[in-house]
């Protein structure tokens, strides 16, 4: 009886999720398996034309790879910034703590489009880095900066940062301090405390952070687009093309599809390898 | 084993000091327990032994080594805290072999003194569990080997019964009594629990606001405490003011009745403090005590009964046995134990008498 009034509480977040997301994918599920058409967006019947075309034909096959390239570069770049930030955080005095932690989320009260521009004004062959370096003679041609995986993975680290920051900080906060005195005590340095204490204990931290990032990096448009042009192809630029643009919606929801089970796989595989069994 | 001395060891954190000034030497394997009330300094005393605090002046010795200035990992500690501090990401063997590895022993010898370390603390079995699968008092006894398989100068133990329910923390105590005694390391313990400091230590350190009141063996910290504070702190106690009749040591109780004092009075005349501990105080029929008063409140408890009893020197707290019972406003006599009455100074100052 109780657990029948416990699932009806359920019910409302079930029905939402089942309606907007599970119905959705379904939809697009059955979407890519259409026949194409011209003139409209799928014909009759149903066929494998939509991955047949991804994958074998190397513009749209090679994007898969790029995607996952830049989700890994991304979440490497975000792990390796968000550490340290994570860790003082974690050390600071409870007032500081509450203004770093303001600092940290700051990027997210600034909407996706106007963070990826103001990179573009930054890192263009025109922007504020180039001209500056230009006017003080140190380069006569501009640096690539943008229209690169540089300037994509460095706009999303930026944008993804505080998604990194969060879950290794509450997994450092979660440390009893004592337990770094204890290895001092067995006569264990500060490196060696890092290497064998706080890095391993943190690892929970590690894998939602890394995770996280990837996906939400690896799913990204607005930047991608914005920053890397057409020249750094996504396949989420891609899809958006091929369903608005192309009006081909069995080839888009082919390759929206292709990129969500290849993410997934890749996760599957990182908490596989990264699993903590002392928890 | 180590012999450890503090010497004017000082603490002070801006303007306020949280030790003034604590000497203090403890022999070769001895059990020295630091008792005192939150915020008087017994903590810091051990956190600048195990050097997580810097001195800020005075000297720590271990065998007239001076490591006042030593990292924590130099100091050759072994040290168990209140929330056991293990490693949750290690196995119980991996926990143990730590301190071990951190000092460079061979792999098999590692092998060898964990497994040894772990039939020491009777947890043979659990070598390959991780700390969250045992339970409080198995996750101390894996503090207790950890520290202890390093073979360190001394051992240090912060509260570390604090985070156990009542009738584990009994077990324990005993059981760390047994081991300390067994490996007869040199050994220093930290509890605001009286009672614990009471039976499992050589020697008892009372501390209040930064000072060693007392630094004596259990029972006469209990006894003959060295001032009232030490006193209430160490256990429940009775002061009575009374005057003092002839040349000292006697002292006349309201009523009449006179009682000679077994400890040295070293002052005549005037009032004096003295202290009854509850069970030195008897119940009698009216008539026969040295002094009247009447029950106001009792407690039954067990093995014995508590009675609060008003009386012309105040109320008096005062331990029974079961075996005869008096009710809550019954007129009763109080009888002492004048061998054990205990004089204080009227200021509560310590007192050469007690030193």
């Amino acid at each position: 009886m109780r657990r029948l009034r416990a699932s009806i509480l359920i019910l409302p977040s079930a029905a939402l999720i089942f309606l907007f997301i599970v119905l959705p994918y379904v939809n697009v599920l059955v979407m890519s398996f259409r026949a194409p058409a011209d003139g409209q967006p799928y014909g009759e019947g149903f066929s494998l034309q939509g991955y047949v075309q991804f994958f074998s034909e190397s513009y749209y096959a090679l994007s898969l790879p790029q995607s996952l390239l830049l989700g890994a570069l991304t979440t490497a770049l975000c792990l390796i910034l968000a550490y340290p930030v994570a860790l003082h955080i974690a050390t600071a005095s409870k007032r500081w703590r509450g203004i770093l932690y303001g600092i940290v989320l700051s990027p997210l009260l600034v909407g996706i489009v106007v963070r990826s521009y103001g990179w573009t004004i930054l890192l263009g062959n025109s922007g504020v880095i180039n001209s500056t370096l230009r006017e003080m003679g140190l380069i006569t041609r501009p640096l690539p900066l943008m229209y690169n995986n540089f300037g994509v993975v460095l706009a999303l680290a930026h944008v993804f940062l505080p998604f990194m920051v969060l879950p290794l900080l509450s997994s450092l906060q979660a440390m009893d301090p004592a337990v770094q005195q204890a290895a001092r005590s067995l006569g264990a340095g500060r490196l060696t405390i890092f290497r064998r204490i706080t890095l391993p204990i943190s690892m929970p931290g590690i894998q939602s952070g890394c995770i996280l990032v990837f996906v939400l990096a690896i799913s990204s448009y607005v930047t991608p687009a914005l920053v890397g042009g057409m020249r750094v192809k996504t396949t989420t630029l891609l899809v958006v093309d091929a369903l608005i643009d192309q009006f081909q919606w069995p080839f888009g929801s082919a390759m929206a599809l292709t990129l969500a089970v290849s993410a997934g796989i890749v996760v599957l595989v990182f908490a596989r390898l990264t699993r903590i069994k002392w928890s | 084993m180590t012999e450890v001395s503090l010497l004017s060891l000082t603490k002070s954190y801006g303007k306020a000091a949280a030790l003034k000034g604590i000497s203090l030497k403890i022999g070769h394997g001895e059990f020295v327990s630091l008792l005192g009330p939150s915020g008087c300094g017994k903590s810091t005393t051990l956190k600048c032994i195990a050097g997580f605090e810097d001195v800020t002046d005075g000297k720590i010795l271990f065998d007239n080594r001076d490591i006042s200035r030593k990292l924590p990992e130099d100091r050759d500690i072994g040290m168990v805290f209140q929330s056991y501090a293990l490693f949750p990401h290690m196995s119980v063997a991996q926990n143990l072999a730590f301190g071990l590895e951190m000092r460079r022993v061979p792999k098999d010898q590692i092998a060898a003194r964990v497994a040894r370390a772990m039939e020491m603390v009777q947890l043979g079995a659990y070598a390959d569990r991780y700390p969250k699968a045992l339970s409080g008092g198995q996750q101390q006894r894996v503090a207790l080997a950890r520290a202890l398989v390093i073979e360190p100068a001394i051992m240090l133990l912060d509260e570390p019964l604090a985070n156990l329910d009542a009738k584990l923390r009994d077990e324990m105590r005993g059981f760390i009594r047994d081991l300390q005694k067994r490996v007869g390391i040199t050994t220093i313990y930290v509890t605001h629990d009286q009672g614990e400091a009471m039976t499992m230590s050589d020697r008892v350190v009372v501390m209040f606001d930064g000072e060693i009141a007392q630094a004596a063996a259990p029972e006469t910290v209990y006894d003959r405490p060295a001032s009232e504070r030490v006193a209430r702190f160490v256990g429940n106690a009775n002061i009575l003011e009374l005057p003092v009749a002839g040349q000292g040591g006697q002292i006349v109780l309201p009523g009449g009745h006179a009682l000679q004092i077994a400890a040295p009075v070293p002052w005549a005349g005037g009032r004096l403090r003295v202290m009854a501990r509850p069970e030195q105080i008897a119940l009698t029929e009216p008539s026969a005590g040295h002094l009247g008063g009447r029950v106001a409140r009792r407690y039954f408890s067990g093995g014995h009964v508590e009675y609060h009893v008003d009386t012309d020197c105040g109320p008096l707290i005062v331990l029974c046995p079961t075996s005869r019972s008096y009710a809550e406003g019954e007129a009763v006599g109080l009888q002492f134990d004048a061998e054990r009455l205990w004089p204080m100074q009227r200021t509560g100052l310590p007192e050469e008498a007690a030193a």
